[in-house]
């Protein structure tokens, strides 16, 4: 249980991002419509000029094809080049530790990491990649996952918008998102962070003779740039492996609450935007009341167990702040975090698959958006069948084509998490890294496909992963766990681009009874899904512990 | 946003490669640099590492800790999350103040004391209360120089 002030800090913090979040989804939706604004004098030129040089016309607007080809190939170029930095980081500059390139498939795995916002780390950053590595491959990665997020849903609000015509332009949409919004962002918090103690310098690693006379290495480097991006992006990769653990990453409780609120920013100022760029405020209800009260039941269970601070944890976060944290980071599939998570409750784990296999509470940049919007047209197709209606959503009737593209979108998660966690154990590559076949080891292979499915990136088991196949395995899951949904439910939005749109007579969703309805289906789909292997999981391990004393 | 037909661009590579080595430029190189020089400029202390001295020379980080094993000092924890966590519990601090005191022969109410002055002002805002390790037997080498002479 938690006392009464710790609570006041939960609410404060969430009704902090809430509001911040109503205040920034105008501006936002300013950004994507081309609205005149006051950063236009210095960001017109810029943006003409990288238009210009690239060769992309900003009057062009595409399809739902073409949006999602251009976001998924720019993306794979965009690894393509963190990967040959990864690879040759020891010939590039920037190395004044002198680490050596990385091998293939760790290299493999981490630029599909970084690149689709899950910042799964089979590496420890502090001993593994050059200055030129963490900002010209990770930062650069975590900037183009958030940007690409971003784009992918506006484009699918837009083709939900009644008299939308195309799907907008990737390109303009994509550097907007980089010079509008995420580097201003980026740079005050990048700011915050230094002032509050985080390191950001390319001096090199300092050796120090200790009071005691032994010799200390201190690992500063660009930390502070990563941290912003790494949380505003819901990305989640740390500098360090022991991530936002790390005193330099995270160094006092100031900069750990800034943290949290930073990560549930976007993920909440999407939800307004949602419903303003429908040009229905309302329907701004269901999506953000869904993922919060979603939440909420994901943070009450957390907090059920008293967490004390122990071996696992830091000090100055005790065992409050590190739980806190770890339901958040996942509620946003973010990643990071600031203690270990087999230092954890059960119960917060438990917690944490929650956030992981819904996906929408309210989720990553872009992605919880859509597939909160992805739940509804289920809820409403359910409710549909039940009241015998034609379903129907935002006045468009959902056809067979629909159902089928939001079922694949949705059934796609449960099929690349299971499968390759059966094959982690049928193959003997769990037990090969010291994985046993109790309830702690099977949670923490099931945690594993669970975070690179859901994109999110947090992980029991960090380098010990570094094997061809967890490497190429998680690999393939992140990529699939990315485009795959992103692309069927692109598709699902350019198909109702100019379909008949009925005045609103069926189903009102931006109502709270909706909202009930569409939190109980959430729950029904993904708990019924899932339940067989969290009960094998968490579950277990939460009544072992029972028995032996150690709950 | 006019359709412009006949400027229906085809499939074409060079805006695809051509955003990912812009986005490259600007945020792997010019944003970590310009925090770099900004950071450095405004907050060169923090920028740094938060390093420390002691005497002029520069024994550590504040935010990293580092080995004590000497019973005139207080110790770090030896497991945590990321294996240096600077703090330790106020509880901790005060089940050492014997052992440094039998040490070290500076009596126990003075070292509660100090304890109790080095408590995390920022913690206490969050209700978790700890004090700082190295900075706690900095102030011990500065107040108590001749006990601690081995080390200044």
């Amino acid at each position: 249980m938690i006392d009464a002030i710790q609570a006041a800090y939960v609410v404060a913090i969430l009704g902090a991002a809430i509001f911040s979040g109503w205040l920034l989804a105008p501006y936002v939706v300013g950004v994507y419509n081309r609205s005149p604004g006051r950063l236009d004098r210095f960001l017109d030129p810029l943006e003409n000029l990288i238009y210009r040089v690239v060769g992309a016309d900003p009057a062009h607007t595409m399809d739902w094809k073409q949006y999602f080809l251009a976001a998924l190939l720019v993306n794979i170029v965009q690894m393509a080049i963190a990967a040959f930095i990864l690879l040759f980081q020891g010939s590039l500059p920037l190395n004044p530790q002198g680490f050596s390139g990385l091998s293939w498939d760790l290299t493999f795995n981490t630029v599909v990491s970084i690149a689709t916002n899950t910042n799964l780390q089979h590496y420890n950053g502090e001993t593994t990649l050059s200055y030129l590595s963490q900002m010209s491959a990770i930062q650069f990665l975590q900037f183009t996952s958030a940007a690409t997020g971003l784009c992918a849903a506006v484009a699918f609000v837009r083709g939900l918008t009644n008299g939308s015509r195309d799907m907008g332009n990737f390109y303009v949409d994509f550097v907007r998102s980089i010079t509008r919004i995420l580097i201003p962002l980026c740079f005050v918090a990048a700011l915050v962070f230094v002032a509050l103690g985080v390191p950001q310098t390319l001096g090199g690693y300092v050796t120090v003779k200790t009071i005691e006379g032994a010799s200390q290495t201190i690992l500063v480097g660009p930390v502070a740039s990563l941290v912003s991006i790494m949380q505003i992006g819901t990305n989640g990769g740390g500098y360090y492996g022991a991530n936002s653990a790390y005193p330099f990453q995270n160094p006092n409780p100031q900069s750990d609450i800034l943290e949290i609120f930073l990560m549930l920013l976007l993920p909440t100022t999407l939800c307004f935007v949602y419903g303003l760029m429908l040009g229905k405020k309302r329907e701004t209800r269901p999506v953000l009341f869904g993922a919060y009260a979603l939440f909420a039941i994901d943070l009450i269970i957390a907090f059920i167990p008293t967490s004390t601070l122990n071996s696992g944890m830091e000090v100055r976060f005790a065992g409050f702040w590190s739980a806190f944290w770890t339901v958040v980071t996942t509620a946003v599939t973010t990643g990071s975090v600031n203690s270990t998570l087999a230092s954890q409750h059960p119960l917060v784990v438990l917690s944490a698959f929650m956030g992981m296999l819904i996906q929408s509470t309210p989720g990553g940049i872009g992605a919880g958006l859509m597939y909160m919007v992805m739940y509804a047209v289920i809820t409403v197709f359910i409710v549909g069948l039940m009241s015998g209606r034609t379903p129907e959503y935002l006045g468009f009737k959902i056809r067979s084509r629909d159902v089928l593209l939001v079922m694949s979108a949705f059934l796609i998660h449960p099929l690349i998490i299971l499968v390759p966690t059966v094959l982690a154990y049928a193959t003997g590559a769990a037990s090969t890294i010291g994985l046993g076949t109790n309830s702690l080891g099977f949670t923490q292979v099931l945690y594993e496909f669970t975070s690179a499915a859901a994109n999110n990136g947090s992980d029991f088991l960090g380098s010990m992963a570094d094997t061809p196949f967890f490497n190429v395995s998680t690999g393939v899951v992140m990529f699939l766990g990315r485009y795959a949904p992103m692309g069927l439910l692109l598709a699902l939005s350019g198909s109702v681009i100019g379909r008949k749109r009925s005045p609103e007579s069926g189903l009102k969703t931006d109502t709270i009874a909706f909202t009930a309805v569409l939190v109980g289906s959430i729950m029904i789909l993904v708990v019924l899904t899932f339940f067989p292997f969290l009960a094998l999981g968490p579950i277990l391990s939460y009544f072992q512990g029972n028995v032996n004393g150690l709950g | 946003m006019e359709t412009n037909p006949e400027n229906k661009q085809k499939a074409s590579y060079r805006p695809v490669v051509g955003i990912a080595i812009v986005s490259l430029l600007v945020c792997g190189l010019f944003f970590p640099l310009l925090v770099t020089a900004v950071g450095q400029v405004v907050f060169p202390h923090q920028a740094g590492g938060s390093l420390v001295k002691l005497d002029g020379r520069t024994v550590g980080s504040e935010l990293i800790a580092q080995g004590f094993s000497q019973r005139v000092f207080f110790h770090p924890r030896n497991a945590s999350a990321s294996g240096v966590d600077p703090d330790i519990t106020v509880q901790d601090a005060m089940s050492q103040v014997a052992r440094i005191s039998e040490a070290s022969g500076i009596p126990v109410s003075v070292l509660q004391q100090l304890v109790d002055a080095n408590i995390d002002a920022s913690g206490r805002l969050v209700e978790v209360q700890y004090v700082n390790v190295l900075l706690l037997n900095i102030q011990l080498v500065q107040d108590y120089p001749s006990v601690y002479s081995a080390y200044a």
